[in-house]
């Protein structure tokens, strides 16, 4: 996408707040209470299983649905009054929604057409905004003529060139191949910083919110299951839900048997493991998770860390970089441990391994 | 197209032969007949000689007969309009509307259709009428009371009630086919409920609404029963012009010429509307 300057930036972006939104569509279907914000500028993906309550969430915001209880704030200002199409809140639709009766062109005029803004503005905003999205030779074709990902820009353009006061996505990528898709998650997050716009995000893929997010709302029936950087949602999952959902994780039911002073013991069906964090009374029950790429192979003459775990190998998946293991402990717990794609000839099947794993990659979540 | 000049016709084309067969029979042979039959010579004693003539054309350049054509073409106008100012926001529900609810509304839709035609307009004629429940009401709140039959307003009201549902279904089917999420784009890119009909809805349906009024006013201006009882003696149209042509002044040729005139007129107009949208389409693919 050519990202020459030519969509001036607005003053300060708007902060978004949403706070103790309640959805009920009957008793047993409600989304909420749920809080989050958006600070101005960023990037907030709301990621959960579908029918988590994301989308809902996001069409309160664009003002189609209308929220049971609560209250969304822009600036300060509450925007539950204003019908969507006084709010300026830009929305880009998983299936894109272009016209198919308009040229690329009306499609993005739109907006500024209702606005009666001039034949010369015009012009010179469209322009600008199809070269934004880099598809400035589009503007005389229809919609049907354009492939998904052209439409997908078409649909960012018609939003940009209105100047939105925030801009939200309802999982804008998930109609494209996997190539285009991870081409399109680098531009929509280099054209969002460019742009200064704050962004709600919403989808299922939790690849794609780690890649574009500054910050990850996790869902799941109609709650915030976390709420934190990639980072810290991948590496300090909150509980279970967001171990298992945000990558994959190993989780071992364990009760706390004691501590040592940076660690704390747990017993995992038999297999005492150190974890490195405090603060967990003993006789908790708890799930000790950790995730596949932190286990190591031991060889031979690299000295056991803080777990050694002797395990057998049930299922080796080759995946060319990777090689997925499935792996049966002697308590009988089963794991799964990604490693080297390279090790494939020596991992077969049946073979005994021994496994370390530091304590610091040990995380204990409450059951 | 050129690839492959002596394409063959599928196996099914032949499911169309029985309807074909009782089309020829039953309608295009008896049309021909008529368009002879306009051609032939009136004859006080024998109804019509084979003669040829224009003369049957030629009398229908009078005064009294254009004031029929006009006021039939009129009347089929403001029915036609008053059908789509009912039928879109009904089609837009219908199309809307979960599944259940849009059965039973078709339901209530389509029922004046499967009552008699000329039931249903005595069943005007006891709304309307002098001490119909309309003009009832009106005297009961000491008002004078209305004309409300045998004039234009009636045919109108009545066109528009049996021929509503010819507006609804293919209207309906064409909103069905607009994605609920294109409407709400146009939403968030600042339209009014008003300019996403105007800009999404309205082009979008355009060949849903082109279809029911060619079926609307093709059938208004052919109607006979509607507007011979609600109409009068007063509200002459084409269809009751032909049937005393043909029954009262035995005037076959002539009413002949005037159905025949009428045939070539609905068809004509539906070719062009037709031949239009074919080329309006043609246009948005940009070819």
């Amino acid at each position: 996408m050519a990202l020459t300057p030519t969509v001036e930036e607005q003053g300060s972006a708007p902060e978004l707040e949403v706070r103790n939104l309640v959805k009920r569509f009957t008793a047993q279907s409600v989304v909420g209470p749920l809080s989050f914000r958006a600070e101005a500028g960023e990037f907030v993906s709301l990621l959960g299983p579908s029918g988590c309550g994301k989308t809902t969430t996001l069409r309160c915001i664009a003002g189609f649905e209308v929220p049971t209880e609560g209250s969304i704030l822009l600036n300060g200002t509450s925007i539950e009054g204003q019908p969507p199409n006084r709010r300026n809140i830009g929305l880009v639709f998983q299936n894109y929604a272009l016209f198919p009766h308009l040229t690329i062109f009306e499609n993005v005029a739109f907006g500024l057409r209702l606005r009666r803004v001039g034949d010369r503005e015009l012009r010179q905003r469209v322009g600008a905004a199809l070269e934004l999205v880099g598809l400035p030779d589009l503007a005389a074709r229809f919609p049907r003529e354009l492939s998904g990902g052209q439409q997908q820009r078409i649909a960012i353009a018609r939003s940009i060139v209105l100047e939105p006061r925030i801009l939200l996505f309802d999982e804008p990528l998930s109609n494209l191949d996997l190539k285009l898709r991870l081409a399109m998650r680098r531009e929509l997050r280099e054209l969002q910083r460019r742009l200064g716009k704050t962004a709600v995000y919403v989808t299922h893929d939790q690849g794609e919110a780690l890649a574009l997010s500054d910050r990850i709302v996790v869902m799941s029936n109609g709650r915030i299951e976390q709420i934190g950087s990639p980072q810290e949602i991948y590496e300090r999952p909150a509980n279970a839900f967001v171990a298992d959902f945000i990558g994959s994780s190993n989780l071992l039911e364990a009760t706390v048997v004691g501590s040592d002073g940076a660690t704390t013991i747990v017993n995992a069906g038999g297999l005492m493991l150190r974890a490195g964090v405090v603060g967990h009374a003993c006789g908790a029950r708890i799930l000790a998770m950790v995730r596949p790429e932190r286990i190591r192979l031991a060889t031979t003459d690299e000295p056991a860390g803080d777990n050694a775990l002797n395990a057998r190998i049930k299922e080796a998946t080759y995946l060319g970089q990777d090689l997925h293991l499935n792996l049966r402990l002697d308590g009988g717990q089963e794991l799964s441990v990604v490693t080297e794609g390279s090790a494939a000839r020596r991992l077969v099947p049946g073979e005994g391994v021994v496994l370390t794993v530091d304590a610091a990659d040990i995380f204990l979540l409450p059951k | 197209m050129s690839t492959a000049p002596q394409r063959q016709r599928p196996y099914w084309t032949a499911l169309v032969l029985p309807l074909a067969l009782y089309l020829v029979v039953f309608l295009v042979i008896p049309f021909i007949h008529i368009v002879v039959l306009s051609f032939y010579t009136h004859s006080p004693t024998r109804i019509w000689t084979p003669e040829l003539t224009t003369a049957n054309y030629v009398g229908l350049a009078d005064a009294s007969f254009l004031t029929v054509l006009a006021r039939t073409l009129r009347l089929g106008l403001v029915s036609t309009l008053i059908c789509v100012l009912f039928g879109y926001p009904l089609a837009y529900f219908l199309a809307r509307a979960d599944r259940r609810v849009a059965l039973i509304g078709l339901f209530f839709l389509v029922m004046p259709l499967m009552v008699s035609a000329v039931i249903r307009t005595f069943g005007w004629l006891v709304i309307l009428g002098r001490n119909g429940l309309v003009n009832g009401a009106i005297t009961a709140l000491g008002l004078e009371r209305l004309p409300l039959l045998y004039n234009e307003t009636a045919v109108v009201i009545g066109l528009a009630n049996v021929f509503v549902p010819f507006m609804v279904l293919p209207l309906m089917a064409s909103i069905e086919r607009i994605n609920p999420a294109l409407e709400e784009a146009a939403r968030n890119l600042g339209a009014s409920w008003f300019a996403t009909f105007r800009r999404v809805i309205l082009p979008l349906s355009r060949p849903g609404l082109i279809s029911g009024c060619l079926l609307v006013y093709s059938a208004a201006i052919s109607a006979f029963v509607v507007p011979m009882l609600m109409g009068g003696a007063r509200v002459r149209v084409i269809g009751r012009q032909i049937y005393d042509q043909l029954l009262i002044s035995y005037q076959w040729p002539n009413a002949s010429a005037i159905a025949t005139l009428l045939v070539i007129a609905t068809t004509s107009l539906a070719f062009v509307v037709l031949a239009l949208m074919r080329r309006s389409a043609r246009q948005e693919e940009g070819a």
